[in-house]
């Protein structure tokens, strides 16, 4: 049976699409030198011209479900050459916005996330959590030197934060971001397969497998080396995301060493000699070079950069915060401020509080949604060279495969 | 008549040295008996041309020819009251272009020298026709066009008469809501002023109003038009039937491929009197104008032919003007049940494969698109305006609305081509393929807005109603509009004196409509203004010559009042031509066109070229040395000669220019006289014709082409190759292909045996 498509314009979609970034959507005239600009799109039925349209348009539906806008790299190689100025780079990371907030478990924090006008209540959240772990741990710096908090069975006030609290807290917010980044990702998934049938006689490949190339793509930045505009950020981001994993790895040895098998790192308040803190440092120093040159950029060259909203402002001093003020803390605690070195940890604490917290609905959930857009368009065979006809676009009057 | 001339040659530029300027002058003092010969460096400088002038008071001269530089440049600083002053280009045409110091280019000059002295003696000594004087101005069409030409016109200081069909002034600015600002940031709509437009030529002493009628006939020429007024009535219309039968029975004719030239003196042949059938008595007004503006406008094409997109079976798909109606009230409301209209779609282009697109995708179609598409935003703030378009078209400023409609978050643009237009539940359903969705789709609106085709008045009616030997009409180009020369002079027609401004000229938004009325007034004044001091008007703008001719000679032939593109000549009784010098452009086309050779002006003669041919020296068959006349048309070609000069490409030195003021100017009798002179060859290079024609008198080097045609004839009488005559068509840009040309020729011609008649 011929089905049809029925262009029913959203009027409010195209106005909060501009709001969230598309501002020069509508100027844009359809002439597609972004497309052929773009050294990464798909040979077939490339980004970005057929999403500068539909956003014009109001086609909600479309773009929620369009895994394209996650191929993109953001590298701005179409916004610097649009001759009309409509900026597609900011276009489509508008709709990764609006995909991220639309997907939001619960939805409420989406909002809370990504609306300027919730910004104190999005830092007033974590500050109250943190506070909160600091009323439980008494409100008040131990004397002398900066040890171990070693408190995390008796009631004894013998450190800074009370261990256990700290664990439950942040486990919990963690394992509240995990869950509700699958959740959301899963949904995601389903709209992908719901709203872009295959076409008859072909069938994807399964999710393990896809994951694996999407993965062997994404970890050695291999698709961010083709920007041209703004190739920096290979290097940038390539720093950024290593120095994150070599962190997280550093974290969950530390945890697994102290709170599992109770072993304390051997030395504290030097610089670090052990393997453990070499890579916990070089880690943290290779993702605060990254992560300032990517914030220098967008606050020195927007015009290569890209537009940078709220959203993205949220998450690069969220992310960035976090690193510096954990690195400052261990920077204060040689010195010996220890007020201070007191002071910086708590605001740490409030960022990663934060980071966690916020990581489905933040910016931060483009490592979750690019991962899966990428594993999806793998799966279906949406890649570079391929020349089959792209199957994700929905059938037009002919005939569709699902009937 | 015998001149006293003077010549100057200029030995700057590098002729002094190329040429043997002791040998040219003897030509001019020994052979032609010059008054005096003077050789020196440029002789533009202030102080030599004040002993020409010395020479020009004490000597008493006639005539001054200045051998130097193009007569394309310092026209200005040669120019002396009272005396021919004619050119030898010495410059762009011999030593910038031929090797310095050759036998064969010192015979070039020497030649150029020889024709030009023969040129002056054969001008004439005629006055100025200076017959019209009347400088009123009529304008046809009382709409924004009209009124704004009657008031540039009447504020100029012209008396003006302003004819309008209907009972008030106004047209089709009354029944629109909204006009362009033409203000920066040219993003907004404002009312249309027309209201203090129609106060301005009510209260304007200059303009005289007539409304409710219509222009019954107009007579004569510039500065001397006769027009006669008469109230609307029947007589319209059965004048416009007896037009348009006269018109398909000509139309038919020329289908039959009945040559231009031969027009038939028999029973069937068309002629004015068929078209004004003339009541004696009726009530009318009689004016007399200097020249006319056609305003008469513009009505909707009907869009009978769109019935796939449900036009006449759905209430609520209309036209664009019907929206425009509607808009007068502020919300838009559908015809069919008057509820608020909450989507509309505009249809600029209603299918890929209906006749005459061009009608409907003119810039104005995107433009009121754009304009109606607001009129919803402005008062339906959750309206959606769809606009499915086949060329975007937003020139000059409105590029800046066009940015601003964009930019509406309400406005969804898109090309594609509409397929169908269906009743759904309480909307219309509008289907659209080839859009830059990539896909077929359908959208739900309340109004599907056709875009409307702009019909030129003419195309229905001649409305001038012109009392000329070659019929009432304006000719029109291939799209119906009139046709002028649409690159070099927009606003003429083919009827000197008569104007067209605004859409009858071709579709135009009101901004276009006011500066084009303001133009068209300018020319129109500039008509006046010229024919009253007996000058020619554009392209010869100042030209003081007019064709006169020998009747007693005249065969009543017809030929040169059916190929004179502009209308010029009508008929006498018995069947002579008649002459209006004021009608005149001055192409002499009609010179060519006369097989008794009895047309000529005072400057310009078939004595007077047929003599420059005649002058030429022309080695014997011996010598090698070929001669090759090449008539070129003085607007395209003459240039691109120049250009070659100035570009110093290198041709044959064998070529003699003899430039015509235009190519349809050629007499076939130059062609017997150089062949009879012992010119091996002849060259004609004209401008490009055909639908894009260039021709400054529209048709010039077409007529050459075809009269060459015929001359197989006169080569075999005289036993000679057809090869030995070459038409060119060459646009003015083209100089870099002259030598190719020329060289081509000498090569065709170096395989045939020299000119026989040489030496007779």
């Amino acid at each position: 049976m011929a089905k049809e498509f029925v262009a029913e314009p959203d009027l409010q979609f195209t106005k909060d699409l501009v709001a969230a970034g598309a501002t020069d959507l509508k100027k844009c005239y359809q002439c597609a030198t972004c497309s052929v600009a773009c050294r990464i799109a798909p040979d077939n039925n490339p980004y970005p011209r057929k999403e500068m349209i539909w956003g014009q348009w109001g086609l909600r539906d479309r773009l929620m479900n369009d895994p394209d806008v996650w191929l993109c790299h953001q590298c701005n190689d179409c916004s610097t050459q649009c001759p009309r100025g409509a900026n597609p780079g900011d276009v489509l990371k508008a709709i990764r916005k609006m995909i991220v907030q639309e997907n939001s478990r619960p939805a409420f924090l989406g909002k809370l996330v990504g609306e300027k006008s919730m910004f104190v209540l999005a830092i007033g959240l974590p500050i109250i959590l943190v506070g909160l772990l600091l009323y439980i741990s008494g409100w008040s710096f131990p004397e002398g030197p900066v040890t171990y908090s070693a408190h995390h069975l008796t009631p004894k006030k013998d450190g800074f934060i009370y261990t256990p609290a700290l664990q439950i807290m942040f486990t919990g917010a963690l394992a509240f971001a995990v869950i509700s980044l699958i959740m959301s990702l899963k949904a995601y998934w389903k709209n992908l397969n719901d709203n872009n049938p295959m076409p008859a006689g072909r069938q994807p490949k399964a999710f393990v497998p896809s994951l694996v190339e999407a993965l062997s793509e994404i970890l050695p930045h291999s698709t961010f080396k083709e920007c041209e505009a703004n190739n920096i950020r290979y290097s940038s981001h390539l720093l950024a995301f290593w120095g994150m994993i070599g962190l997280a790895v550093t974290t969950a040895i530390v945890a697994f060493n102290v709170d599992i098998l109770g072993i304390l790192p051997p030395s504290l308040n030097g610089p670090g000699t052990v393997p453990i803190k070499i890579l916990g440092n070089v880690s943290a120093v290779a993702f605060i070079i990254g992560l300032s040159i990517m914030l220098l950029r967008r606050l020195t060259v927007p015009d290569q950069a890209g537009g940078s909203s709220y959203f993205d402002w949220f998450f690069i001093y969220t992310i960035l915060g976090t690193g510096v003020t954990g690195l400052l803390t261990e920077l204060f605690r040689w010195v010996g401020l220890i007020d201070g070195t007191y002071i910086v940890y708590t605001i740490h604490l409030i960022f990663v509080m934060a980071l966690l917290l916020y990581l489905p609905f933040s910016k931060f959930a483009h490592l979750g949604y690019r991962t899966v857009a990428i594993a999806w368009s793998k799966s279906v065979g949406r890649n570079l060279k391929t020349s089959i006809q792209p199957n994700y676009v929905p059938a037009a009057s002919t005939e569709s495969a699902a009937e | 008549m015998s001149q006293k001339t003077g010549v100057y040659i200029d030995t700057g530029y590098g002729i002094g040295d190329a040429l043997d300027i002791e040998a040219l002058s003897k030509v001019a003092t020994k052979e032609f008996k010059a008054a005096l010969c003077r050789a020196d460096s440029y002789w533009t400088d202030p102080e030599k041309l004040a002993i020409i002038r010395n020479d020009i008071a004490e000597e008493g001269l006639t005539a001054v020819l200045i051998a130097g530089p193009s007569s394309r440049v310092y026209q200005k600083e040669f120019t002396f009251e009272g005396v021919i002053t004619e050119r030898v280009n010495l410059r762009e045409h011999v030593v910038w272009c031929h090797p310095s110091n050759d036998e064969d280019t010192q015979m070039l000059a020497e030649d150029y020298m020889r024709m030009t002295l023969t040129k002056i003696q054969k001008y004439e000594d005629r006055p100025a026709f200076l017959d019209p004087k009347e400088k009123s101005i009529l304008v046809i069409g009382g709409g924004y066009t009209g009124l704004t030409a009657a008031l540039e016109a009447a504020n100029a200081g012209y008396q003006v008469y302003l004819v309008e069909k209907e009972n008030q002034l106004g047209g089709w600015a009354t029944k629109f809501a909204k006009v362009f600002t033409g203000k920066p940031p040219y993003d907004q709509l404002v009312d249309s002023p027309i209201n203090e437009k129609i106060q301005a030529v009510q209260a304007n002493k200059n303009i005289k109003t007539f409304l409710g009628k219509r222009v019954y006939s107009i007579s004569g020429a510039p500065g001397m038009f006769d027009v006669v007024i008469r109230p609307d009535g029947e007589w319209n219309e059965h004048l416009v039937k007896t037009q348009n039968e006269w018109l398909a029975a000509k139309k038919a004719k020329e289908g039959k491929g009945e040559e231009p030239e031969a027009a038939k003196t028999s029973e069937e042949e068309i002629a004015v009197p068929e078209v004004f059938v003339d009541e004696v008595d009726f009530e009318h007004d009689n004016v007399a104008v200097g020249a006319v503006i056609l305003a008469a406008g513009w009505r909707p094409e009907n869009p009978q032919k769109v019935e796939h997109l449900g036009y006449g079976k759905y209430a609520d798909v209309i036209t664009s003007v019907q929206l425009e109606e509607l808009a007068l009230s502020g919300k838009i409301k559908r015809p069919s049940d008057g509820k608020e209209v909450n989507s509309i779609a505009f249809l600029e282009c209603i299918g890929d494969d209906i006749e005459h697109p061009w009608l409907y995708s003119s810039a104005v179609g995107s433009l009121v698109a754009l304009k109606q598409a607001h009129y919803l935003r402005m008062t339906n703030p959750e309206g959606r305006a769809y606009i499915f378009y086949d060329n975007m078209r937003a020139p000059g400023q409105y590029e800046k609305f066009y940015r601003s409609m964009q930019d509406d978050p309400g406005v969804f643009l898109s090309k594609g081509i509409p397929v169908s237009v269906t009743n759904g539940s309480s909307t219309l359903s509008l289907e659209v393929r080839d859009t830059l969705l990539g896909e077929k789709l359908k959208v739900a609106v309340d109004l599907v807005v056709l875009s409307t085709g702009m019909i030129p008045a003419t195309k229905d009616a001649a409305i001038v109603n012109l009392k000329y030997r070659q019929g009432p009409f304006l000719p029109e180009n291939p799209y119906g509009f009139n046709d002028s020369h649409f690159i070099c002079f927009p606003y003429e027609t083919q009827r000197t004196g008569i104007y067209t401004a605004g859409c009858v000229r071709g579709p135009m938004d009101f901004l276009s409509c006011e500066t084009d009325a303001t133009g068209a007034a300018l020319k129109a004044i500039q008509c006046a203004e010229l024919v009253s001091q007996g000058k020619a008007v554009h392209p010869r703008a100042g030209d003081e010559s007019f064709p006169q001719i020998f009747t007693q000679r005249c065969t009543q032939c017809k030929r040169c009042t059916e190929e004179c593109p502009f209308g010029a000549y009508d008929e006498k009784p018995d069947g002579t031509p008649l002459p209006n010098p004021s009608r005149c452009r001055r192409c002499a086309i009609c010179m060519g066109s006369c097989p008794e050779r009895i047309i000529s002006f005072r400057d310009h003669s078939v004595d007077m070229i047929g003599s420059m041919v005649k002058s030429i020296d022309v080695p014997d068959e011996y010598a090698e040395k070929p001669r090759v006349v090449c008539f070129i048309c003085e607007n395209d070609a003459f240039p691109a000669i120049d250009m070659a000069g100035i570009n110093r490409l290198q041709y044959s030195s064998f070529v003699r220019f003899i430039p015509l003021r235009c190519l349809g100017n050629i007499n076939m009798v130059w062609i017997a006289d150089s062949l009879s002179k012992g010119i091996d060859g002849i060259m004609l290079i004209g401008c490009k014709y055909g639908d894009d024609y260039q021709c400054h008198f529209v048709k010039g080097s077409e007529l050459a082409q075809y009269r060459m045609g015929k001359i197989s004839e006169t080569l075999q009488r005289l036993v000679l190759e057809s090869e030995r005559i070459r038409v060119h068509q060459l646009a003015i840009d083209e100089y870099d292909q002259i030598p190719k040309l020329i060289d081509d020729f000498m090569e065709t011609l170096s395989g045939f045996d020299p000119n026989p008649y040489k030496g007779f």
